[in-house]
């Protein structure tokens, strides 16, 4: 089945379209700068040219109508006709507890992720161009969203609730829902294939660690708990945002600093986290390369900060599952960074955790097996594909509808 | 090898429709001092070009000094990232070419008139000028609070395009704008500035035209009591502003608020509202003439009801009290 898979953010749409049975990507790309000045729309074909088209993209609907007339053009596209795409596959951000998997785009499901909105202000409404947008241009086609926090949906309530009074839960809904729900569940997925074993045998610890980075505890196949929470702020240290803080500590500097809640929420998610603490970068490379050749040793505290804060969850969350059988690294850090791996695992010897240095050295984006032969936990690097698994959930509900 | 190209988008279009026409995308602004400079960067902050007309080249860098201050200010408090600031001053240009403000969906003075008497006559003068340069749609605005709009576009040819805009400069998050029309202004025109202030994610304060609107009238209202109370010798400035802030909730009070605006501003806008109403509660109090002729203008000077350090932060002890 061919399914085109959208990301639309506020200002960009990321872009692929998918032949699910051959797992064949004919092209790929993303649009930038909607609706600002310098606009563009980056593609990829599938023998590895690129073109950027550049002019004005005043909307997200406008975007998606350039995509898809590039997508048919004689010169640059993959298919004759528009026909020929038989689903859209569209990532959205927040499915509250609504959506506990994903779901068909009929009007009524439409409708509820408008309400969910308010969860997710920033993300939710810039998705759901996307979708009117598809609805405008391609009247008719089969439509499906899916959701980074369904996942998640498995916790039971006493990981996911917080302690604050209860009125808070049912008035506006706040309670730890997590995100990267896709990415966990495709490389949990992938690494039992590889492994050869039965995920509702094992309990999982998967770490997506990218720009934003979290952890979620996998136990029989469904997630029991992870690591951010109501909003992606929470949990681990992130490349701009604090993850776990002391409240005090927060109210403490929003009066010292005599800060409303607009920077109060710029400085968390913009200026904390590994760029906060180490002044470098909010790049790990960067910070890396500060603390190793130029022994820069507040970007060694951070480094130091940012793998102790991924063992302490391994840590609880093995606590919490009552033992660990697999830990599988994803996301920009977790597939590119073999020292951030073996710094993060040291220590858990313990646990069964024993990585072989000569798998993970050097190892940066493949899949790979990097614990030793006889480590009771199995290791592994699994690259996420969030867009294959759109596809792949999207092919399902539709053929099943 | 892969190959890489670039080619204009335009004939990638699905149908021939027509492109939604963004209704602001590029804003003039006449005058770019301390308001100008102020709104450019609110302007460019939610992603629109901004092109500002100055006297000369002096001027001109002078106003981007304001503009990175105000993004400076908002930096130190968290508020704003440098990738930001960055950002928002790659959108913002200033020129002296009356010219450069052809293109612009809606064109705003935010002139200082050094003399009172031509203020009406030299704001008028720029609006013709800005007429010549742009088409009849574009919106013409004025930052004015005491001077009615009805009267300075009363020379135009399009006199429905124009309209009063409002920025109330006490601090980047008043999130407002108050605007108020002419006897000439077309629904068309109001309703698409109320487009342009969600745009700029402020709310929407619809005012009759009025000379002082809502904020400037109680603003004055307020300083003028304020020294009266002190002169009254009721109580000290900071007991009358801690009043306001802790006892009200302001952030705040009269004569920190009156020593952010500018002292010569407050004492310019009592007179005005003093000759458009006549009502003695707005003429100036005797304590605030009294500081404008020592040329303790506020927090800009360092100096008005209070004392300010060079970061604009407010001596706690100063070394000498003025009263």
């Amino acid at each position: 089945m061919k399914v085109l898979v959208l990301n639309c953010g506020s200002s960009s749409i990321k872009y692929q379209l998918f032949d699910t049975e051959k797992h064949f990507v004919f092209a790929k790309g993303n649009v930038e700068k909607i609706g600002l000045k310098g606009s563009f729309v980056k593609h990829t074909k599938d023998n590895g040219d690129k073109v950027q088209f550049e002019g004005e993209i005043l909307d997200h609907e406008t975007g998606i109508e350039y995509v898809l007339g590039i997508l048919t053009s004689n010169k640059h596209g993959c298919i004759k006709d528009l026909n020929e795409i038989e689903a859209v596959g569209h990532r959205v951000a927040h499915g509250g507890e609504t959506f506990t998997q994903s779901a068909y785009l009929n009007d009524e499901a439409i409708e509820k992720i408008e309400e969910i909105a308010n969860l997710a202000p920033l993300h939710n409404p810039a998705n759901l161009k996307g979708v009117y947008a598809i609805k405008n241009l391609i009247p008719n086609i089969d439509q499906v969203a899916v959701f980074d926090t369904s996942f998640h949906q498995t916790m039971p309530n006493y990981a996911y609730m917080y302690g604050i009074p209860y009125s808070l839960y049912t008035k506006y809904g706040v309670r730890r829902y997590g995100f990267h729900g896709t990415s966990h569940r495709f490389v949990m997925n992938r690494a039992c294939e590889i492994t050869g074993k039965n995920c509702e045998d094992l309990k999982i610890i998967t770490c997506h660690l990218g720009n934003g980075a979290s952890l979620a505890a996998i136990d029989g196949g469904q997630s029991v708990d992870t690591s951010m929470g109501f909003t992606p702020v929470e949990g681990l240290i992130m490349g701009t945002r604090t993850g776990d803080l002391d409240l005090g500590a927060l109210t403490f500097i929003m009066q010292k600093e005599e800060i409303g809640l607009h920077e109060t929420n710029t400085l968390i998610n913009k200026f904390s986290g590994i760029l906060g603490v180490t002044g470098v970068s909010s790049d790990m490379r960067s910070v890396e390369k500060a603390a190793w050749e130029e022994g820069n040793q507040r970007a060694q505290m951070g480094l130091d900060m940012y793998h102790y804060r991924i063992k302490k969850y391994i840590g609880s969350y093995a606590a919490a599952m009552g033992g660990l059988d697999m830990i599988v690294f994803t996301g920009g850090v977790g597939e590119n960074g073999p020292e951030t791996r073996e710094d993060a695992l040291k220590g858990l010897e313990f646990l069964g955790v024993e990585i072989d240095p000569d798998k993970n050295n050097g190892l940066r984006g493949k899949e790979q097996v990097i614990s030793k032969d006889n480590s009771n936990v199995d290791v592994l690097v699994v690259p996420t594909n969030e867009e294959l698994v759109i596809a792949k959930d999207t092919e399902n509900i539709i053929s099943n509808k | 090898m892969a190959k890489n190209s670039v080619e204009p988008i335009e004939e990638y279009g699905l149908s021939k429709k027509a492109q939604p026409e963004t209704l602001f995308s590029k804003i003039g602004i006449v005058g770019c001092g301390q308001q100008g400079s102020f709104i450019a960067q609110i302007i460019s902050g939610a992603g629109m070009d901004v092109v500002f007309i100055e006297v000369c080249e002096e001027k001109i860098q002078e106003a981007y000094g304001l503009i990175e201050g105000y993004l400076d200010a908002q930096i130190a408090r968290w508020g704003m990232t440098d990738s930001e600031k960055k950002a928002i001053i790659a959108r913002i240009t200033g020129t002296t070419d009356w010219s450069a403000l052809n293109g612009c969906d809606l064109v705003l003075e935010a002139i200082h008139a050094q003399e009172r008497e031509k203020r009406v006559e030299m704001r008028k003068e720029i609006f013709k000028k800005i007429e010549e340069q742009v088409p009849p749609q574009t919106i013409i605005a004025s930052n004015t609070t005491t001077l009615a709009i009805t009267e300075l576009s009363s020379d135009l040819k399009h006199q429905d395009r124009c309209v009063s805009i409002v920025f109330f400069a006490s601090s980047s998050d008043a999130n407002m704008i108050e605007v108020s029309r002419g006897i000439h202004t077309s629904e068309d025109t109001y309703q698409k500035v109320r487009k342009f202030a969600t745009l700029l994610d402020k709310e929407f304060i619809s005012v009759e035209e009025s000379a002082g609107l809502i904020s400037v009238r109680l603003t004055v209202a307020l300083v003028n009591e304020a020294c009266d109370l002190f002169l009254k010798g009721v109580s000290s400035m900071e007991d009358i502003d801690r009043t306001m802030t802790i006892g009200l909730g302001q952030r705040f009070g009269p004569f920190e608020i009156a020593d952010k605006i500018g002292l010569d501003k407050v004492i310019r806008w009592m007179e005005n509202l003093y000759s458009e109403f006549g009502d003695l509660k707005f003429k100036p109090s005797p304590l605030l003439r009294k500081l404008v002729r020592a040329n303790f203008l506020g927090r800009k000077v360092g100096r008005g009801f209070y004392e300010y350090d060079e970061n604009g932060n407010k001596v706690i002890n100063p070394s000498e009290k003025i009263f």
